[in-house]
């Protein structure tokens, strides 16, 4: 492990940034800083990272696989070079200012050194009481085989419990047991931190009246992920835990712990459970059985994120998830049969009703962790009234101490996208402070690559034993013996554990000096360990992709461990298939392209103002290109935030910043006409000012900050009769024309115009703010008024809560209505008609209004972001916003490498969402940019123009539309695009796509290996 | 573009067994893109041949070339090495190669791998539709860019016939109607008069009719 | 002769589910018949008809390719268009008089050990049952080996 001392951080001019917490949001911050050359620091209070995400099954709206989603993230992460990851690790003191902290950490004894772990699991087996399964168990969860690529891939002692250090000692043939090793604490200095604890998960036992905690099957809705995941205690079979039997009713029940004024209860939002109750409802009849019923008990469906009001359609229209608005009474065990009657009253009747269900699922949110609550107070930063670190809505991740930064849930309430997002500004914003380290360290490590062309074959071969876990399987010696005679071995020996330290020395040697020029080891999963030995080959002057990993260990000795002779047998054949196939590996190189480091902004709405400013800020030259003839777009229209901050003021000082900033050329009334290039080197070509002077831009990176419209159908009156007006039109008018508002008696609002119905099916996201924040300023002018705001769901997420708990105390009456039974508006002469049925009364209303106003949001900008994802080969999600490059992990990025989206062109979002994801936007772009080059792979398709017959199937069948027919009348894939699965070159009738170390006589003389002796 | 679909194994089978050693020659054109006689289909076919005669007990020697065109004996010189040890040549080209290969080697016998189907357009990855006949006399002009005889079922030059079904031919739903289609194309067109003109009996001396066909280019020919 | 049969079996497996599957299965302990040996790839839509076909020829038994679930692909499609390719050989297979059943297009998760050790075993007891392959039937039967 690398040691980061004191005076070494003083040397490379403090640009460590310290990341505290290893869910997805600090991997998130640390690896964007690590990938834009900052050092970094991740510390994790448990011994593995990966946070909450690592718990979850599948993750909403693509419903896949968490496992394959995540596990590249976490071998990314420690394989780093400039993150130094520190598991068991809390801060106790922090001393110092921004740019020059001085952290005090402290570290618990692991007992083993991770460095010399090879997970081999025999300390596991021996003594199980005594060794933390790391890469799987999760102590809390002792069935719950948490990942199998747990980082770091090692185990951990308990202490406590060992009662014979020499017998654990002398089990480790790989000698990682380090009984001496005791609590470490050091004092490093860092330029900033990052904190992303995130949050606990409420417990439900608390509560008295559903029965968490106390009967089998009521589960939390965690534990409902883990019933249904494949690495759960049930291996993905889908059964009830009294008697495991598979349940046919299965009920959720929303805002558990959440939205509540009980003593046990927070009154926030935690704004995730309804997607994840939704989620849950969909997989359960989707994967398991059709005929399961799934109910959700429900307040208010906070579907408010990007198209997952589509998602909820979807759980209802198609997978016929059943939902039922209200919140339940209780929740009653029948001990005979387990089964649960939940006893329940909607607003239609009113009656309790009580329905039996065999499995109830309690959708429960965040909770600060007590643990945090101490570490703040340590870190000096400033928290809310519910716990949550305080921040300001122009500086959305900057906490109250300067130099700390805040993302995830331990700021607010949050889902992974927006986790991700935040976590990228949060790194976005810690970096300014450090500058970034010197480049391309890990070139000079290695020298340069020697030319085998023409040698003739010479492999070396190299057999692990892996302690028991091969050698205890096969004679590694016969092994070694038989390979050794095979056609084109140069040596074959055996060399231990392969992955350590004196044995990859011991290689290193041999390969030089017999002159080898391909190597094969035999040793465990090349998923794991193939980076560690590419890098020897490295080392030793050769390509990295003349190196073959065979898998002895995971494939061979360990699940045929009681068959040992047919072990032996298989691993000799493994080994010639691996030999065989080397014998035709060709050195690859990775295509790498130097990077414009200029940048290209459009749009200068907030979102762009915001980027263009952190990245001007760094140093980069920004083109911010805008269509309007002023900076500012819609929130120049705003008066106030919810919480009440003057956004003219920030808006105007913005646009002044941007203006003035020397490496900022800002062009207005400019479009853009053409555009051309490949990855790191783009030219777009613009239309500029009143004279449309055409010029061109080259960048190589663009952010796209084009925005959204604000909607205004011609609905309900608006536009026909000046007393009905939007939330935008009210908000200028309580700023602008104080007296007249003063003046009215009554108000109706009503929400989820033009949004959530055909045409503009999402939900607009801001509209349920905006309302509170009118009503409330309407009452602040005249405390008398009567306010209706007639509503489908209040979506206040989060700590927005507060705001609409604060407008129900002050009087403001909430009515719902159903899209069936729209309000009705009709002219009255100087007033207004508003004509409603209240579900609760069960009776229509008639109120006469002053003014009528209308939540109607935003609308995607169909028509700019169709031509520009036309120029620029851009995705575009069904109602016409930008597409990011993955909904979940990759927020902030698209589809082709060097273009970030940010704010409402991505979808709605209040100021401070666009000014996280501008943020977000610019360290993404920092971290591309700060590669000075893009490395693209080598595992890329060529083809072979002679053999081409130009007859399109490649451009058909690529899932990401990277071949075409070039001007010579052949194929041709970009590098630089392309993904490399391989589909073209399976697919192609002329066999003229070959994918680069895949090639077909690689894959056929694996055959041949394997079949060798038959023939 | 020609297309094609490979003849069933049993009918290849029974063609080649009598040989030991097999000439298989593909083509990198129309049946290439048609993905029924290139590079990967001979392999294919190859291996499968080689798979079956082995199981019977034999060993088939098959040598894979795939040339540029089958139907130029520039190219299909190109197999003078490789038919000499060869017992029999099977083809992957289309009716053009297939003879061109026999024209050219008449001391071996040449069989087809596939049934030459027709002229046709892809409609997506894998769907290819008949477009044309080559009558020799294209009436696509005044027809929408339809062609009837290619695509109505029963050639009618006057249609539509009584059995067009909301847009479907009567001798099959799966087909449109290619009368409706050149009314629709038409109408867009604002052509719709056209309709009503009768066509009259078409000269199909210029087709198959009037004997094997050629073409000569006295500006090109040599 | 059947009772003694071991048959050889090639497992295409895909680097982000089938092959992880395979490692966790490993990790886990779970036995499954060591006749199965893995060839890596990128995405099961990487497979070629001709990579199964000539996996027979030389000497195969039973060959099936493993991605991952549907609608998981971590490129989009391949394992779908794996599945199409693997009914084009079965259907070819069929014509050749060599049972179909002899290659299978099989899915998973990268956390579905279990599966995976299931599916070998099930896969395995069936190519035991289908007895020797082409190639292994002609040298028994003739004598021969296998071209190309």
């Amino acid at each position: 492990m690398k040691e980061y001392s004191d005076i070494e951080a003083k040397q490379s001019g403090n640009r460590a940034v310290l990341v505290i917490g290893g869910g997805m949001g600090g991997i998130r911050a640390a690896l964007d800083l690590a990938e834009s050359r900052r050092d970094v620091v991740l510390i994790d209070k448990s011994y593995s990272i990966g946070g909450l995400m690592t718990r979850l099954d599948r993750t909403f709206p693509t419903n896949n696989c968490d496992l394959c989603t995540i596990s590249p993230h976490l071998s990314e992460s420690g394989r780093q070079l400039l993150i130094d990851l520190k598991p068991m690790t809390e801060v106790e003191k922090v001393e110092g200012e921004a740019g020059d902290f001085r952290v005090t950490i402290k570290t618990k004894p692991r007992y083993i050194d991770v460095e010399k772990c090879t997970a081999c699991g025999e300390c596991v087996e021996k003594f199980p009481d005594w060794v933390h399964f790391t890469p799987g168990l999760d102590p809390r969860a002792p069935t719950c085989m948490r990942y199998p690529q747990a980082t770091p891939y090692a185990f951990s002692v308990d202490a406590e419990k060992v009662t014979d250090f020499k017998a654990l000692q002398e089990v480790c043939r790989a000698g990682a047991i380090v009984p001496e090793d005791r609590e470490r604490t050091e004092t490093l200095s860092f330029a900033s931190i990052v904190l992303a604890t995130g949050a606990e998960l409420f417990d439900p036992s608390v509560l008295d009246n559903f029965g968490g905690g106390k009967y089998d099957n009521v589960v939390t809705g965690l534990e409902y992920e883990r019933i249904m995941s494949a690495s759960g205690p049930t291996q993905g079979w889908l059964e009830r835990p009294s008697d495991r039997k598979r349940p046919s009713r299965v009920a959720w029940i929303q805002c558990v712990g959440s939205r509540g004024i009980n003593s046990a209860d927070v009154p926030y939002c935690s704004g995730v459970c309804c997607m994840y109750a939704l989620k849950e409802a969909i997989v359960t009849r989707e994967r398991f059985a059709e005929d399961i019923e799934t109910s959700i008990f429900y307040m208010d469906m906070r579907t408010c994120g990007k198209d997952y009001e589509l998602y909820l359609n979807s759980a209802v229209d198609d997978y016929g998830v059943r939902l039922i608005r209200c919140r339940p009474h209780s929740v009653v065990e029948d001990p005979e049969t387990g089964n649960l009657s939940i006893t329940y009253a909607t607003d239609e009747e009113s009656c309790h009703k009580i329905e039996v269900f065999d499995m109830v699922v309690l959708s429960t949110g965040f909770r600060v962790d007590e643990q945090v609550l101490e570490l703040a107070g340590r870190l000096g930063i400033d928290l809310d009234e519910h716990g949550f670190a305080q921040t300001e809505n122009f500086k959305p991740v900057a906490t109250s101490r300067p130099g700390i930064y805040a993302c995830g849930v331990c700021e607010s309430p949050k889902d992974i996208p927006e986790t991700m997002i935040q976590a990228s500004a949060a790194a976005a914003e810690a970096g300014i402070q450090t500058p970034p380290a010197p480049q391309e360290q890990e070139e000079e490590f290695f020298p340069p690559e020697k030319d085998i062309s023409g040698e003739p074959l010479r492999v070396g071969v190299f057999v692990c034993d892996c302690g028991a876990n091969i050698g205890g399987v096969i004679e590694v010696d016969e092994l070694v013996r038989n390979t050794g005679g095979l056609a084109g071995v140069e040596l074959a020996e055996a060399v231990g554990y392969g992955c350590s330290s004196e044995s990859i020395n011991r290689m290193e040697q041999l390969i030089t000096a017999k002159g080898l020029n391909r190597v094969v080891i035999g040793g465990c999963s090349p998923r794991t360990h193939e980076t560690k030995f590419q890098d020897m080959m490295r080392r030793c002057g050769l390509n990295k992709y003349l190196v073959e990993i065979v898998n002895l260990r995971d494939q061979d000795t360990w699940p045929h461990m009681d068959q040992p002779e047919d072990a032996q047998e298989k691993a000799f054949r493994l080994m010639e298939m691996g030999i065989s196939g080397i014998s035709k590996a060709r050195p690859l190189t990775e295509n790498t392209l130097p990077i414009n480091q200029n940048v290209l902004v459009v749009g200068g709405g907030v979102a762009g103002m915001n980027s263009a400013l952190l990245l001007a800020d760094q140093g980069f030259r920004v083109y911010l290109v805008e269509r309007e003839k002023e900076l500012g777009g819609l929130a120049r229209n705003i008066r106030t935030t919810l919480e009440g901050e003057h956004v003219g003021a920030y808006i105007s000082d913005l646009i002044e910043k941007v203006n003035s900033h020397n490496r900022i050329q800002v062009m207005t009334r400019t479009i853009i006409v053409d555009h051309k290039g490949r990855p790191g080197r783009y030219t777009t070509g613009i239309q500029t000012g009143r004279g449309m002077h055409y010029m061109q831009i080259e960048h190589g990176v663009a952010i796209m900050a084009t925005g959204a419209l604000a909607n205004r159908p011609s609905q309900y009156l608006l536009g026909k009769h000046d007393k009905v007006m939007t939330q935008m039109d009210l908000d200028v008018k309580i700023e602008d024309d104080p007296q007249s508002v003063r003046d009215m008696d009554q108000v109706v609002m009503i929400q989820c115009v033009g949004s959530r119905e055909p045409g503009n099916p999402n939900c607009s996201r801001i509209c349920c703010q905006s309302a509170v924040k009118n009503a409330l300023r309407l009452k602040d002018a005249n405390s008398e008024m009567q306010i209706f705001v007639l509503y489908r769901d209040i979506r206040t997420y989060g700590l927005y809560e507060d705001y609409y708990r604060e407008a129900r105390r002050r009087g403001v009456r909430f009515i719902r209505y159903e899209p069936e039974k729209r309000p009705e508006v009709r002219d009255a002469g100087e007033g207004l008609e508003v004509g409603v049925y209240d579900p609760i009364l069960g009776l229509p209303l008639e109120i006469s209004a002053d003014a009528v106003i209308l939540s109607t949001g935003f609308a995607a900008d169909d028509e700019t972001t169709e031509d520009l994802s036309m120029m620029f080969h851009l995705t575009r999600s069904d109602d016409g916003s930008f597409l990011e490059d993955h909904v979940k992990l990759r927020p902030s990025d698209m589809s082709v490498p060097g273009f970030f989206v940010a704010g409402t062109a991505h979808s709605p979002k209040s100021i401070r969402e666009s000014i996280t994801q501008a943020q977000a936007a610019a360290g993404r772009a920092r971290s591309l940019l700060a590669r000075q080059v893009i490395n693209l792979g080598a595992a890329v398709a060529k083809v072979d123009g002679a053999k081409c017959a130009a007859c399109l199937i490649c451009v058909r069948v690529c899932p990401f539309n990277v071949p075409f027919i070039n001007a010579d009348g052949y194929s041709e894939i970009d590098p630089a695009l392309c993904h490399g699965c391989g589909t073209c070159a399976a697919e192609c009738p002329a066999r003229a796509i070959q994918l680069m170390r895949y090639e077909d006589d690689q894959i056929l003389a694996k055959l041949e290996g394997l079949f060798e002796r038959m023939n | 573009m020609i297309t094609a679909v490979r003849k069933p194994m049993e009918e290849i089978i029974a063609c080649v067994s009598p040989y030991d050693r097999i000439l298989l020659a593909g083509c990198n054109e129309c049946v290439s893109v048609c993905s029924v006689g290139g590079r990967k289909e001979v392999s294919l076919l190859s291996s499968a041949l080689q798979m079956h005669f082995l199981k019977q007990g034999k060993t088939l020697e098959i040598q894979e070339v795939t040339l540029e065109r089958q139907c130029d004996p520039e190219y299909v010189e190109e197999l003078v090495n490789s038919v000499d040890s060869a017992d029999a040549v099977l083809s992957m080209a289309c009716g053009c190669g297939v003879q061109t290969v026999a024209a050219r080697f008449r001391e071996k016998p040449v069989f087809p791998a596939v049934n030459t189907a027709f002229m046709g357009a892809s409609e997506r990855q894998g769907v290819w539709s008949e477009r044309c006949q080559g009558c020799g006399d294209c009436v696509l002009g005044i027809t929408g860019g339809i062609c009837p005889i290619a695509r109505c079922s029963k050639r009618l030059m006057n249609g539509p016939c009584g059995g067009s079904t909301k847009g479907k031919c009567e001798i099959d739903t799966d087909i449109d109607c290619a009368w409706q289609l050149i009314w629709d194309r038409l109408k867009a067109l604002g052509l719709e008069n056209r309709i009503e003109e009768i066509m009259e009996a078409k000269d199909w001396r210029t087709s198959r009719d009037g004997g094997p066909r050629k073409i000569v280019r006295e500006d090109l020919a040599s | 002769m059947s009772n003694t049969f071991e048959p050889e079996i090639v497992a295409f497996c895909c680097h982000y589910c089938a092959y992880t599957a395979a490692d966790m299965a490993g990790s886990k302990r779970l036995s499954y018949p060591p006749n199965v040996k893995i060839i890596r790839v990128p995405c099961t839509g990487k497979v070629d008809a001709i990579h199964i076909m000539k996996a027979f020829q030389k000497g195969a038994d039973g060959v099936y390719v493993a991605g991952c679930l549907e609608g998981d692909c971590h490129f989009k499609n391949g394992n779908l268009r794996a599945a199409r390719r693997v009914q084009r050989v079965q259907a070819l297979l069929d014509e050749i008089g060599i049972d179909s059943r002899r290659v299978e297009m099989i899915t998973m998760s990268a956390g579905m050990g279990e599966r995976f050790a299931k599916t070998a075993r099930e896969f395995t007891e069936k190519i035991r049952e289908l007895g020797p392959g082409p190639v292994k039937a002609a040298e028994r039967d003739f004598g021969l080996s296998a071209a190309g």
